[in-house]
C-alpha cells in the first residue's frame, strides 16, 4: 500500500517536472516574443537585431536561439499571429450577413484587425516585397489567403443577385484587396485613423462594384 | 556656393546609389557603400535623405525622366477612347519597369518603409504617372466616356493599386510582360466598367 503510494507520488512528480520545465519555456518564449514584436514594430525586420531582442528581453542572444531557430523564425511566427487573427475576424464578419452587406463587413473587420497594429502591417509589407524575406513571409501568408475570404462573400454576393454576374469574381476581389492595402499605406504614412480608412476602403469598394452592380 | 556644394554631393550620391542598386541590388547596397562609392561621408548622405528609402525613390523617379519627355510628346497625339489610352500608358509603364525588375520589386518593399516618417514622399511619389492617368479620364468626362460624377481621383488611385499590386506576380517568378499587360487591361475595364455606367 504504502509502497503504491510512493509509486503513485513519483509518477507524479515525474509528469510534474518536465510540465514545470515546459512552462518555463513557454513563458520563455513569449517573452522572447513581446520584446522581438515591439523591436520589429519600432525598427523594421532589418532594424531589430537578435542581441537586441534579446537583450530588450532580459536574456541572452543564445537564450533566444534555444527557443528560435533564426530571426526570421522570429518574424514569422509574429506576422503569422498577427494575419490568424485578422482571418478569424474576416470569418466571424462573414457569417449571418446578407451577401451585399458582408463585403463591407468583411472589409471593416480587417480594418479594425489591421489598425490595431498598423506599423507590425508595415514591416510585413516591406518584407513581404524584399528579396529575402518575401518568400518566406509568402509561404506563411498564403496559408489562409484573407483575399479569398473577400472572394467567397463577393461569390456569394453575385450568387444571390446582389452583385450582377461578373466574368471573372477573383479578379474582382483582388482589386479591391489591392485598393485596401493601398489604403493601409495611406493610413501608416498620412497618420489616417481608423474611421477614415473604414470610409476609404468601403467607398473603393463601391466604386469597384459600380461596374458589377446592376442599375435599377 | 554652399548650395552648389550641397547639390554636386546629392548629384553624386544618386548616381552612385543608381550603380549600385544595379550592381548588387538595393538590400545589399548600404548607405556606407554608398557614401564610399560617392567619395563622400555617410553623415553628408543623410544630410541630402532622409533614408535609403528616399535614396532608391529619388533614384526611380530620375529614370523615368526620359520616358516621360517621350510620353508627353507623343500623348497629345494619341487617338483612341480613353481606356483604350489608359491602357497603353501602364502598358508602357510595365515594359519601361521591367527592365529593372528587382529594383521595381524593392521600391514597393521601400515604400512602405517605417523610417520614412509621416508624408513620406515615398509614397504615391511617381505624380507624373497619376497627373497622366488623371488627365486621361477627366479627358473621358469631357467626350462623355466617363460618367460626369465620377469620382476620378479614387479612380487613379484604384488603378494605381492595381498597377503596382500585379507586381506580386513578378515578385514569385512570373516577369511576363504580356501577362501583367493583359491582367491590367482587365482591371482597368472593370474600373471603367463602373465610371461609365
Amino acid at each position: 500500500m504504502n509502497k503504491m503510494t510512493f509509486g503513485a507520488l513519483s509518477a507524479v512528480a515525474q509528469v510534474e517536472r518536465p510540465t514545470q520545465r515546459a512552462l518555463a519555456k513557454q513563458r520563455t518564449r513569449e517573452k522572447i516574443l513581446a520584446s522581438a514584436r515591439t523591436l520589429f514594430t519600432e525598427r523594421g525586420y532589418d532594424g531589430a537585431t537578435v542581441r537586441d531582442i534579446a537583450s530588450a528581453a532580459g536574456m541572452s542572444t543564445g537564450a533566444v536561439f534555444a527557443s528560435f531557430t533564426d530571426k526570421s523564425d522570429l518574424f514569422i511566427e509574429i506576422v503569422g499571429d498577427q494575419h490568424d487573427a485578422l482571418v478569424r475576424a474576416m470569418r466571424a464578419a462573414a457569417a449571418c450577413k446578407k451577401p451585399r452587406a458582408a463585403v463591407e463587413a468583411v472589409l471593416d473587420a480587417a480594418v479594425d484587425a489591421h489598425m490595431s497594429d498598423l506599423p507590425l502591417f508595415q514591416a510585413t509589407m516591406s518584407a513581404l516585397w524584399s528579396k529575402d524575406m518575401g518568400p518566406l513571409v509568402r509561404s506563411r501568408l498564403r496559408r489562409t489567403p484573407a483575399r479569398d475570404i473577400l472572394a467567397a462573400v463577393v461569390k456569394a454576393a453575385i450568387a444571390c443577385g446582389d452583385l450582377a454576374s461578373v466574368s471573372d469574381p477573383d479578379l474582382l476581389a483582388q482589386m479591391i484587396w489591392d485598393g485596401y492595402i493601398s489604403a493601409l499605406r495611406r493610413a501608416a504614412l498620412e497618420g489616417l485613423g481608423t474611421e477614415a480608412v473604414r470610409r476609404l476602403v468601403r467607398d473603393q469598394a463601391r466604386v469597384i462594384l459600380a461596374g458589377a452592380t446592376e442599375l435599377t | 556656393m554652399r548650395a552648389a556644394r550641397k547639390e554636386e554631393t546629392r548629384r553624386r550620391v544618386l548616381d552612385a546609389a543608381r550603380e549600385l542598386f544595379e550592381e548588387i541590388g538595393y538590400d545589399a547596397a548600404t548607405i556606407r557603400e554608398i557614401a564610399r562609392r560617392a567619395g563622400v561621408s555617410t553623415g553628408s548622405v543623410f544630410t541630402s535623405f532622409p533614408s535609403k528609402a528616399h535614396v532608391l525613390t529619388t533614384v526611380m523617379q530620375e529614370r523615368l525622366t526620359d520616358l516621360y519627355a517621350e510620353l508627353d510628346r507623343i500623348l497629345p497625339h494619341l487617338r483612341g477612347s480613353c481606356v483604350d489610352r489608359c491602357r497603353s500608358m501602364f502598358a508602357v509603364h510595365y515594359a519601361f519597369e521591367l527592365r529593372r525588375a528587382r529594383l521595381f520589386l524593392a521600391y514597393i518593399s521601400a515604400s512602405f518603409d517605417w523610417s520614412a516618417g509621416p508624408r513620406a514622399p515615398v509614397f504615391g511619389a511617381n505624380t507624373h504617372l497619376r497627373g497622366m492617368i488623371r488627365d486621361c479620364l477627366a479627358h473621358g468626362v469631357a467626350q462623355g466616356e466617363v460618367r460626369p460624377d465620377a469620382d476620378l481621383d479614387m479612380a487613379v488611385d484604384l488603378l494605381l493599386s492595381a498597377y503596382i499590386f500585379n507586381w506580386r506576380l513578378v515578385a514569385i517568378g512570373v516577369p511576363d510582360e504580356a501577362k501583367l499587360v493583359a491582367l491590367m487591361d482587365d482591371q482597368i475595364g472593370m474600373i471603367f466598367a463602373g465610371l461609365t455606367s
